[in-house]
């Protein structure tokens, strides 16, 4: 039977960013990268309360040592990257423009592993048990949101869950981080789903992968032979890697507006979080590395690395080779929501999947013009939201307006600045609405 | 049967008919109206409009009201003093506190000005800013373009704002033009850096930096900052106070600055500066030295 | 036939703003915003309404009567009597309306008042005298004439909301772009011409 000749399944809405930018990474192999002599690990980029610093400058940590500790429950723990001392805890450059808190850490170069946490057998360990093992390794959304693993995986009990989705889309161009991950240890990804599956207490078990990842489609459905896990082909549409639209086309449900995907029954991670969430459980790995695909026309060797958190952008590049020609931008993440990096000693974080480097003509920003109501945003709008009409309603301030045709539910994914023919900074003055009602409703 | 007046016939009995009616229903109506009014009659406050009487009845919103009669009633509620309104004179404040029996509050008249200097050729960007040309939408996008993260972005949105036109934007620095400005607020509240303070309008000297970093740091990034070095303090203890590494002018001493301070003090980046004299260095298209 | 005249006709066929030009003043007055614009209209209906009974009533009993034997023709009394009845009616309407409903008595502030000497309230009551029409078919007509009003204010004060979002240039913002449209719009009613 081919399995793979099955009904892919979509949502409505969404655009096809043209995507020739994969072809550049996803058939390299990851390689691991060498030790650094410094990696300044970066203390708030979790969604949440930042951890607390539990050492001081200093002293000396082991590799995978706690090195700060979750302040609440949404918050999530930080642990070492190699062996060293503790050389400063201040501020560095913060992927969002602004310094952000940073402990650094110079390597001693021996990688020593601190003491582990005993592995566990997830199958007949307490789900209690196996959730604060998630939490004590320090596992955050790896797709992106950062957002604590082990909240995620411990919904309200108002809340019924019955589908746990992981989300194998990676429909932004050019990134084959989890591309990668899924031919390179699917074993893993699926163990992890099981494991989330089996905290969450719930027998519907889906992967969504995008079609144009036909390899990782195929092997991880011979692999999940026999298990309860469903391996979901999807059509290539952008954004099908956002949790609201993964639901949507998965399991045919709609999120509320201005809800979680809780709400819909629905508990949705990265594929990335489960094969970490495999390491946590099986090995007793705290989180500190992670696939980046480092990619770019201009990057002289593209591809992806095994990257350690508080790895610098400076080296990643230097890892791929350098660039042929002045980039004229950087982003962590992909062209259509990656953030522009003012500084290249911002290092990477948990959730930097990716660093595009764009050229001059690619980062082009031409000169907005009126809108002509052709009505391709509307069209493209993954929400069902009427973009030309919001641009309208908040270039005159009219924030009323704005909050009456739901601009709170944008997910800022781009799509309508990506088709708009008149080049209006569409995503710009979403934001901005958004940030302006959060201020009135203080 | 008619009277003559000169040698047009009028028909009396018709004149006498149409006053009657007229008269009649011209009563008859006014009876209505003023029984009408007397059954749903509105108590208003009688208080508002003996203010706003008293008021200048500019209606210029300097106060932050929608109106002369919007702030009298604020007045009256007692939700502003009389003296919160910029353009009314001593008198007309006294002659409001003395109709309602209250306070004459504060009538110190205030101004904007923009605690920075860094335009677009002394204060480094660090890359090409390409979007929404407001400083609130340039924040979203990485704290905006300039390296220094808390002077001036000069993109507007306060000259924007501001209902008597009195900012300027000269090479993408806010200047506040002081003849114009009442000090009503609108600009400070919009500043997404908190760069615009409200001082009193008899400070002509201020210290055109915002940024509390060392003086190192800043210098790398603009050229006009304060260094914080601390001469002004030393030289005038009275006028100025150091706070990490930004010199503030005490508004509330005594006496305020002048030029002959600035002279004596002799401010190595010219922080220390009249507004004439900030305003000029704006239009400068050199790096201050 | 009478009756479809006096209501379609009146309403959008001879509608009073858009074919017959009057109160052209709280048409570009209140438009700026619906709800305003839905207040104004109920007014006028209102007003219109009982300003049609109320002077139909008084031309055709107090004008034309027969005292001791003698007939008074005080025709010529007819705008002077018109405008003393529309006065006083508004004025109550606008006392009435300060206690029921502040918020829209302050909403259409001076354009409430300005109904008295709307020339489409006078306008109906004239051309009831003129039609010779009764009470009933003068009631019928000067409150069709008033839908017909609410109608044309309505259309155009949506338009306008969305006008306030469109970027016409510099020198047609605001009240010559709005005058344009309602140029169009009053080209579009004239399409009802002939209906009845």
């Amino acid at each position: 039977m081919n399995k793979s000749s099955r009904d892919v399944m979509t949502f409505k809405g969404g655009i096809h960013p043209a995507d020739s930018g994969k072809v550049l990474s996803e058939n390299r192999p990851t390689l691991t990268a060498p030790l650094l002599e410094r990696y300044q690990v970066l203390l708030c980029e979790n969604v949440g309360k930042p951890p607390k610093p539990v050492v001081n400058v200093g002293d000396q940590v082991g590799k995978y040592q706690l090195i700060a500790a979750a302040d609440g429950f949404v918050s999530a723990n930080l642990h070492a990257p190699t062996s060293g001392k503790v050389v400063k805890i201040g501020e560095v450059p913060g992927p969002m423009g602004i310094p952000a808190p940073a402990i650094e850490i110079e390597a001693d170069g021996e990688d020593r592993a601190a003491e582990l946490f005993p592995p566990l057998n997830w199958e007949t360990a307490d789900p209690k048990e196996l959730v604060k093992r998630i939490a004590d390794c320090g596992l955050v959304g790896m797709g992106g949101a950062s957002f604590p693993s082990h909240v995620k995986l411990s919904p309200p009990p108002d809340k019924k869950v019955d589908t746990l989705i992981l989300n194998g889309a990676e429909c932004e161009p050019f990134l084959t981080a989890d591309h990668r991950l899924m031919l390179e240890r699917p074993r893993d990804v699926i163990t992890g789903a099981r494991i989330m599956a089996r905290i969450l207490n719930v027998a519907n078990i889906n992967i969504g992968i995008e079609i144009n990842k036909r390899d990782a489609v195929e092997s991880l459905e011979t692999l999940a032979e026999g298990t309860n896990v469903k391996i979901i082909p999807l059509k290539v549409r952008y954004p099908q890697g956002s949790e609201k639209h993964l639901i949507q086309a998965i399991a045919g449900r709609e999120v509320p507006s201005g809800g979680l995907p809780a709400d819909a029954g629905c508990v949705v991670q990265n594929v990335a979080t489960a094969a970490a969430c495999t390491d946590a459980v099986m090995k007793g790995l705290p989180l500190v590395e992670r696939i980046v695909t480092v990619t770019g026309e201009i990057v002289c060797r593209p591809g992806n690395w095994k990257l350690r958190i508080g790895t610098p952008l400076l080296e990643a590049l230097r890892l791929a080779g350098g660039v042929t020609e002045e980039p004229g931008k950087i982003l962590f993440g992909g062209p259509m929501m990656g953030f522009a990096q003012r500084s290249l000693g911002v290092p990477i974080a948990k959730n930097t999947s990716g660093i595009l480097l764009l050229t001059r003509e690619e980062a082009l920003r031409h000169r907005a013009t009126s809108c002509i109501r052709c009505g391709r945003c509307v069209q493209g709008c993954p929400m069902h939201l009427s973009s030309c009409l919001l641009a309208t309603a908040i270039e005159n301030g009219r924030w009323d307006l704005a909050q009456q045709n739901h601009v709170m539910d944008c997910i800022e994914c781009g799509s309508c600045a990506y088709v708009c023919p008149a080049h209006r900074p569409l995503v710009q003055l979403m934001r901005s609405a958004k940030m302006e009602l959060r201020k009135r409703k203080k | 049967m008619d009277i003559m007046l000169g040698t047009v016939a009028v028909d009396w009995k018709l004149v006498a008919a149409a006053v009657a009616l007229m008269a009649g229903g011209g009563l008859l109506l006014g009876l209505i109206i003023g029984v009408v009014a007397r059954c749903f009659r509105v108590v208003g406050d009688s208080r508002v409009d003996l203010v706003t009487e008293l008021l200048p009845g500019a209606n210029c919103g300097g106060c932050g009201k929608a109106g002369c009669r919007d702030f009298a009633k604020s007045v009256v509620s007692g939700e502003n003093p009389p003296g919160k309104c910029p353009v009314s004179t001593r008198e007309q404040v006294s002659a409001i506190a003395l109709a309602l029996g209250v306070e004459v509050g504060e009538i110190v008249p205030k101004k904007a000005v923009v605690r920075c200097s860094g335009n677009l050729f002394t204060s480094d960007r660090v890359a090409y800013y390409k979007g929404i040309n407001k400083c609130s939408s340039a924040m979203l996008v990485g704290g905006g373009p300039k390296l220094c993260r808390y002077g001036c972005l000069g993109m507007g949105d306060c000259a924007r704002k501001c209902p008597f036109g009195a900012i300027e934007i000269i090479n993408n620095l806010a200047v506040i033009h002081e003849e114009l400005c009442i000090g009503c607020g609108r600009c400070a509240a919009v500043c997404p850096r908190g760069v615009i303070a409200i001082v009193p309008a008899a400070a002509h000297v201020h210290v055109f930096c915002n940024s509390p970093e060392k003086g190192a740091q800043k210098r790398q990034v603009c050229r006009s900052a304060c260094l914080g070095c601390g001469k002004c303090v030393r030289k005038d203890p009275e006028k100025f106070e150091l706070t990490a590494g930004l010199a503030k002018v005490k508004y509330d001493a005594a006496e305020l600055p002048d030029m002959e301070t600035i002279e004596a003090v002799g401010c190595p980046t010219g922080a220390l500066a009249t507004t004439e004299r900030h305003r000029l260095a704006a239009k400068k298209e050199a790096a201050v030295k | 036939m009478k009756y479809l005249e006096l209501t379609i006709g009146a309403a959008l066929v001879n509608n009073f703003v858009l074919s017959r030009f009057l109160g052209i003043c709280p048409f570009l007055g209140v438009s700026k915003r619906l709800d305003t614009a839905m207040g104004m209209s109920g007014a006028v209906i209102f007003v219109m309404t009982l300003a049609s009974a109320a002077t139909a009533a008084v031309y055709n009993y107090l004008l034309k009567f027969t005292f001791r034997g003698v007939a008074y023709d005080l025709g010529f009394l007819q705008i002077l009597l018109f405008i003393l009845i529309i006065a006083a009616l508004v004025q109550v309407i606008e006392i009435v309306l300060q206690k029921l409903s502040p918020k829209l008595y302050q909403a259409l502030g001076i354009y409430l008042p300005l109904i008295t000497t709307n020339c489409a309230v006078l306008g109906a009551a004239t051309l009831n005298f003129k039609g010779g029409r009764g009470v009933l078919d003068a009631t019928l007509f000067g409150c069709f004439s008033g839908v017909g009003f609410a109608l044309a204010l309505l259309l155009f004060a949506s338009i306008r909301e969305k006008l306030e979002l469109a970027s016409p240039p510099k020198a047609m913002e605001g009240t010559p772009i709005a005058l344009v449209t309602a140029g169009i719009l009053a080209m579009a009613f004239s399409g009802f011409a002939g209906l009845c």
